[in-house]
């Protein structure tokens, strides 16, 4: 009880919240992480006010598919799950394919609400997952700026990430996808890594530990973690950091971490498999042989060891990196993957991978779109970088390397914007609060100045008003008055101008469900259009319960989460030469469409098209990956050239080429489209009127299309063999011998059951 | 315990007074002292339904008073009958009971209990309502977009009873002219909408011959496949309503493809399809949603009218022959409507089914009320003959036993069904308190465990500082 | 090297005479956990690794043992009493006892 009378100095280290010197602090505390909770919340609100509570774009409809399967068919048949209804006909296990974390987590939510009859649906849970997340990533991310400076800047921390576009993108209601969970798994990971490294204490590295598995079970990107701390270490070794407490929060995650990570039937083996988690096994032996030598110098400390010391060291790091350079050569250690060269190389994946350059969040990023997710944290947290790298410590070290290996990854690709903007929070947070400091400080103070730890706790934006007379009555000992007042409004200004940047940019470019879509007439009422819904419902309603649906990777989630019928490709773009199949029939002709379609056991086709409403995201805009992907795996039948117009244009207009005016997704767009305004046919995308019109379909049927034109659904004729070529009677051949085999071997696979 | 015990009991009984009275039907003769001298029949085939109204005046030729009299129903009609009801002259509801004739057992009999008894020689008229489900059948059962719609009507050209008729007049209402096909019996008149046969003199009883319209029918061949009725009642001033509806178009199947471009040029394209219907709530509806599995529907209107509310709904794509959608519809109503206590007891007064659209045909009806906690001796009463399946528990917000759920089903239900049904029950109202007091007890300790934690120091390495020192 | 061949009993010599008996109970323990390890090891290259996960299992809970007992004894020792600052021994051997509850109950799962 005594202890409560001590003075807040030396960061707080080792007190909760909770246990302060003065109640009033703590109530601050507390009162700013909620409302700042509050405000995150409140802000990813956008889309539910507007629109519904909806499940948004194309992943999410998969997480939400997931978890509602494992909140009513349990856990355990989950992770078992064979889902038949994607990738037709090879199917997916979906519990040795996802990162349960996400599920396992509204799931849990469901469970413990339902246990308290309180009877929400998955869906509102799945929605809401997000913003209640973002709440928490504020509250970790204040434990993590408050551990590495003062506990005023974590909450300036607390306070911009809540709101910063950069991390709200992600995490609106509705957007419910692996990194709403992960940014806040990840900052947490970090807050306990470095309260363990200032501790020395196992109990928070294995706290550490366990907050790195949830984030291995919540995303992908839990390599970043696991390459950032040993490179953290690594870099304290350099710099003859090295201490036992080091050691021990280090080798005792790391083993933890290696071992927990491998519970996830997705990550499997791979951390001591593959080369991403190399350089994890590497410091932890480097830390290894330089403790031995540690301890060997401090049995007998005397100035023969150091040399050994050094030369031991530098051999032991060779030794391990000759060891993974020969096991990776024999090949019990996987190379890189090619999505981490495309890290590296950003032209990589454009010429080997083009369906992750397809993807637009893969896509380098443009300096516009820095400012837009950061705003004014761009250029204040150099601010706090500088702060730190001048006053360096073991924990800064850390904040070093991350923001700026963060900031080379934002730069390479748009989506990992994401891993940047906490760094940059709480970089600006010490920044804001290194700066108000200054102007709030009280200057005759002499102990002041240099140590930034004891600083006051009330510099928050929100108290300034509060303390405000204090520095009046005593500027006369620093800066003028004036200069200080001035600075101060600048400052609010800034943070004004921040806070309406950031609802602003949340709410008109992150809102979207981007299912529902809505348009504004000229007296701004607004008009819903909704032909996503209507498609996917319609084929929920109207089409055999095993109906195979093919269309483009992109509306795979969603057929199957809105439509639940089967899907030949979807967003899980795991297997390329079935992806490629696809858009080979996409840019075939008809009739060799058909025989590719005959053969994938095809029923409906859907097409995305938005001539009618002037939708640009629709299927022929993304034509031209289908057919580089289709090229890249049937080099002979697709060319890319032959799409293009002798001039090199991607056109749809009379001018276009032959190829693209016969293909099957040209037909399938602009099929008896002859409404859309005037002249009767114009194409309001393009800005065209179609080539080739008032053709008709030879082995297809309209099936449905929305009220709209956005969505096209088309039914194949069955049994159409008398005049189609001998090729697809063969392929039909073919796939009933296949079945008939397929019966017999399960007949047998029985028989041999039964008799075993 | 108990209370669930009773309530099993008394859903036993309940269930064995149902199934006997189902069963045990009385067992009646023909009376031979009855003449009907006279029917003006009207069979309204316009919409999906064949709905037949029978002005039917009744004689007693025999000597002494009749108290009763039977109706009967052809054996090829007896499974498509959804409805049957009697009104007297002055427009009063009869009682009528269903049962047997010996001698007759394709043909379905019920017995009509009469206000005033027919004395010797004397008259009375009598009203005979019937509303059959799926007897149009559409012919052909499958047209393009383009097409029109065309049905087939099959029935009794005479008015089917045990008893002789001295003269019959029938209407046939079809608001239309494109009349393919009809059964021409002379007299007849085919008129602008309509044909009427007769007048037919001395038909003998049990007289059948068939009455063959084959014609232009667009109207909206819909059936609801399955409507399930939540109304979850609160003490705390609120009823809410939620059905889930599943509607399939039961008109001739669509053939080939659907063209978005003729549906959107031509306004007569596809004829027999479905846009929109309108769904009429009662008049103090509010805070009315109008979703599917996949969130809202976006494609609907609401009009406040005098005496009910006029939901325009609009499924997410036009209906045509064959083709199915679903959806959930929900609103709340003010219990004070229809709710009424007195003391302990409460009396719930509610309607088995509502208004889904004009001339609807309901396949399966499943209604459930969910009743407060804590609610005990349930009493129900219905207008018309219900399964009532098993009672059940419900668990929402803040309830720790469950409430009570009533559930029953009907199929084959037609508009006329809209009546209400009844549940008494008690209910100790001290019982409201028991949520705002849990609420308050977490509360409670939610704080009391705070200041607690706030107060005492757990961290192992101070508490153990005593020991090192 | 020479200098090396000469250190060695100079070092067996400071480490009897300076290491508390309590620090010597645990590099017992630390030896056996090492020596099961390498055991292991030897046994998985001879014999080969087939349930790859048990094996794993098996040689990390080992590893761990090894680190957490190195943990143990670097905050036990009182010649560290400066590095770890409020972390008493107590405090470690708790931490110790959690570490390997957790530690087990994830070797439990993955042995299979």
């Amino acid at each position: 009880m005594t202890t409560l009378a001590e003075p807040d100095l030396g960061n707080g280290r080792n007190k909760p919240i909770f246990n302060n010197t003065t109640g009033f602090s703590t109530l601050i505390t507390v009162t700013v992480l909620l409302l700042a909770w509050l405000a995150g919340f409140a802000s990813r609100l956008f889309a539910v006010i507007r629109f519904e509570s909806i499940i948004h774009e194309f992943d999410p409809w998969f997480n939400y598919r997931s978890t509602a399967y494992m909140v009513q068919h349990g856990f355990y048949n989950f992770l078992n799950w064979f889902d038949e209804r994607a990738w037709y006909p090879l199917g997916r296990i979906v519990g040795g394919t996802v990162y349960p974390g996400l599920m396992i987590t509204s799931g849990s939510i469901h469970w413990l609400l339902h246990a308290l009859n309180i009877p929400i649906h998955i869906r509102d849970i799945c929605v809401f997952l997000a913003p209640v997340f973002s709440g928490l990533t504020a509250i970790s991310t204040y434990l993590l700026t408050a551990e590495l400076w003062s506990r005023g800047a974590g909450l300036f921390a607390a306070c911009f990430i809540a709101i910063v576009p950069g991390y709200s993108s992600r995490s609106v209601a509705g957007s419910y996808d692996n990194e709403g969970i992960a940014i806040f798994a990840l900052q947490l990971t970090y807050f306990l890594w470095l309260r363990s490294l200032k501790t020395g204490s196992v109990f928070w590295s294995i706290c550490t530990a366990i907050s790195y598995f949830y984030m291995v079970s919540a995303w992908g990107g839990y390599v970043f973690i696991i390459n950032l701390i040993p490179l953290h270490v690594f870099a304290l070794l350099i710099m003859g950091r090295f201490s036992q407490r080091l050691f021990v929060s280090y080798s005792v995650f790391y083993i933890v971490g290696l071992l927990l990570s491998m519970q996830i039937p997705f990550v499997g083996f791979q951390p001591i498999r593959t080369s991403e988690h190399m350089a994890a096994s590497g410091v932890f032996a480097l830390l290894m042989a330089v403790g031995a030598l540690q301890y060997l110098h401090s049995l007998n400390p005397k100035g023969q060891w150091k040399k050994l010391l050094i030369v031991g060291g530098l051999m032991a790091a060779g030794l391990v990196f000759l060891m993974v350079v020969f096991l990776t050569y024999i090949g019990v250690i996987a190379p890189w993957s090619g999505r981490f060269y495309s890290l590296w190389d950003t032209a990589y994946a454009k010429i080997h991978i083009p369906i992750i350059a397809s993807v637009s969040e893969h896509q380098p990023t443009t300096w516009s779109s820095f400012f837009f997710d950061l705003h004014v944290l761009v250029c204040t947290f150099p601010v706090g970088l500088w702060y730190c790298v001048k006053n360096i410590n073991d924990e800064r070290v850390f904040v070093t390397l991350y923001a700026l290996s963060a900031v080379y990854f934002a730069g390479v690709m748009v989506r990992l914007m994401l891993t940047l903007t906490p760094v940059v929070c709480v970089l600006s947070g010490i920044a804001f609060s290194i700066l108000l400091d200054l102007l709030l400080r009280d200057d005759d103070l002499p102990t002041a100045p240099v140590e930034p730890n004891d600083k006051n706790l009330y510099d928050k934006a929100g108290k300034v008003k509060k303390r405000a007379p204090e520095p009046t009555s005593q500027a006369d000992f620093g800066l003028g008055m004036n200069v200080r007042s001035g600075a101060l409004i600048a400052f609010m200004i800034l943070l004004m101008l921040f806070s309406v940047h950031c609802t602003w940019a949340t709410s008109n470019a992150y809102s979207s469900p981007s299912i529902v879509l809505a348009s504004y007439g000229n007296d701004g009422s607004r008009k819903i259009l909704d032909d996503f819904r209507e498609a996917y419902g319609w084929l929920s309603q109207n089409t055999a319960e095993d109906a195979r649906i093919m269309s483009w990777w992109d509306y795979g989630y969603q057929i199957a989460g809105m439509g639940n019928r089967t899907t030949l490709v979807d967003n899980n773009t795991w297997n390329n030469s079935h992806i490629a199949l696809v858009g080979k029939a996409m840019a075939s002709n008809e009739t060799a469409a058909y025989d590719i379609m005959t053969m994938l056991d095809v029923d409906y086709v859907l097409v995305i098209f938005g001539g009618a409403i002037g939708y640009s995201g629709d299927d022929i805009n993304k034509f031209i990956w289908m057919v580089r992907i289709a090229e890249g795996e049937h080099p002979k039948d697709i060319h890319e050239a032959d799409y293009f117009t002798e001039k090199g244009e991607y056109r749809v207009d009379s001018e276009a080429s032959k190829t693209m005016l016969n293909c099957l997704m040209y037909k399938l767009s602009y099929y008896r489209y002859d409404s859309g305004g005037s002249p009767p046919g114009y194409d309001r995308t393009r800005g065209a009127l179609p080539g080739n019109r008032g053709f008709k379909l030879t082995y297809l049927e309209e099936a449905y299309t929305t009220e709209h034109w956005l969505v096209r659904i088309y039914r194949l004729f069955e049994m159409f063999i008398t005049s189609v070529p001998t090729d697809s009677v063969v392929y039909d051949f073919l796939t009933v011998l296949a079945k008939r085999i397929e019966n017999f071997m399960m007949i047998a696979a029985g028989c041999g059951s039964r008799l075993s | 315990m108990m209370p669930a015990m009773a309530q099993l009991q008394f859903c036993v009984l309940f269930l064995v007074y149902v199934a006997t009275q189902c069963t045990s039907t009385n067992v009646d003769t023909v009376s031979s002292g009855i003449n009907i001298k006279n029917v003006d029949r009207t069979i309204d085939i316009s919409s999906q339904l064949v709905k037949i109204t029978s002005k039917v005046t009744l004689e007693n030729t025999g000597k002494s008073p009749v108290k009763n009299f039977l109706l009967a129903v052809e054996g090829t009609g007896k499974a498509k009958l959804a409805f049957i009801g009697t009104k007297d002259g002055n427009n009063k509801d009869l009682r009528n009971v269903e049962t047997d004739v010996k001698g007759n057992d394709d043909a379905k009999f019920w017995r009509v209990d009469l206000k005033e008894s027919i004395n010797a020689g004397s008259t009375a008229s009598v009203v005979v309502e019937t509303v059959y489900t799926k007897a149009l059948q559409p012919y052909p059962t499958s047209i393009t977009q383009q097409e029109e719609q065309l049905v087939k009507y099959l029935g009794n050209l005479y008015f089917y009873s045990p008893y002789p008729v001295s003269s019959q007049k029938t209407n046939v209402i079809l608001n239309t002219k494109a009349v393919e096909t009809f059964t021409k019996v002379k007299p007849f008149l085919q008129l602008d909408g309509s044909i009427s046969y007769g007048p037919y003199s001395n038909t003998a009883a049990f007289t059948e011959k068939e009455l063959v319209v084959h014609y232009k029918n667009n109207s909206p061949f819909l059936t609801v496949t399955r409507l399930e009725r939540l109304i979850e009642v609160s003490h705390w001033g609120n009823i809410a309503i939620e059905e889930t509806i599943e509607v399939e178009h039961t008109g001739a199947k669509l053939k080939g493809p659907f063209s978005r471009y003729d549906y959107q040029q031509d306004h007569h394209s596809g004829p027999a399809s479905v846009r929109s219907y309108k769904t009429l709530l009662p008049a103090s509806a509010s805070d009315v949603y109008y979703r599917d599995t996949n969130g809202n529907i976006s494609t609907s209107n609401m009009r406040v009218k005098k005496d009910s509310v006029e939901l325009d709904l609009r499924p997410r794509y036009p209906l045509f022959g064959g083709w199915r959608s679903h959806y959930t519809l929900g609103y709340n109503v003010p219990s004070y409507e229809y709710l009424y206590y007195s003391g302990n007891e409460y009396l719930l007064k509610m309607r088995a089914v509502d208004h889904v659209f004009d001339d609807m045909q309901i396949d399966e009806l499943i209604t459930k009320v969910i009743l407060p906690e804590g609610t005990t001796n349930i009493k129900a009463n219905f207008p018309f003959a219900v399964t009532r399946l098993p009672d059940s528990l419900h668990y929402t917000y803040l309830d720790t036993k469950g409430r009570p759920v009533i559930t029953f089903t009907k199929t084959n239900i037609v508009e006329n069904h809209i009546q209400d049904f009844q549940l008494r029950y008690s209910f100790p109202r001290i019982l409201m308190l028991q949520e705002p007091l849990l609420v308050v007890g977490f509360l409670y300790t939610l704080f009391l465990c705070v200041i607690i934690y706030v107060r005492l120091d757990f961290s192992i390495h101070k508490s153990e500082h005593p020991h090192k020192d | 090297m020479t200098s090396i061949a000469s250190v060695i009993p100079k070092l067996y010599q400071e480490y009897t005479t300076k290491t508390a008996k309590k620090l010597k109970i645990i590099d017992a323990y630390l030896l056996y956990v090492f020596l099961t390890a390498v055991i292991q090891f030897v046994y998985c290259c001879l014999v080969g690794t087939f349930p790859f996960n048990s094996f794993l299992s098996g040689f990390i809970s080992t590893v761990s043992c090894f680190v957490l007992g190195v943990c143990l004894r670097l905050q036990v020792n009182p010649e560290n009493k400066s590095e770890f600052l409020g972390l008493s021994a107590e405090r470690g051997f708790a931490d110790f006892i959690f570490a390997h509850l957790v530690l087990h109950i994830v070797v439990i799962n993955f042995i299979g």
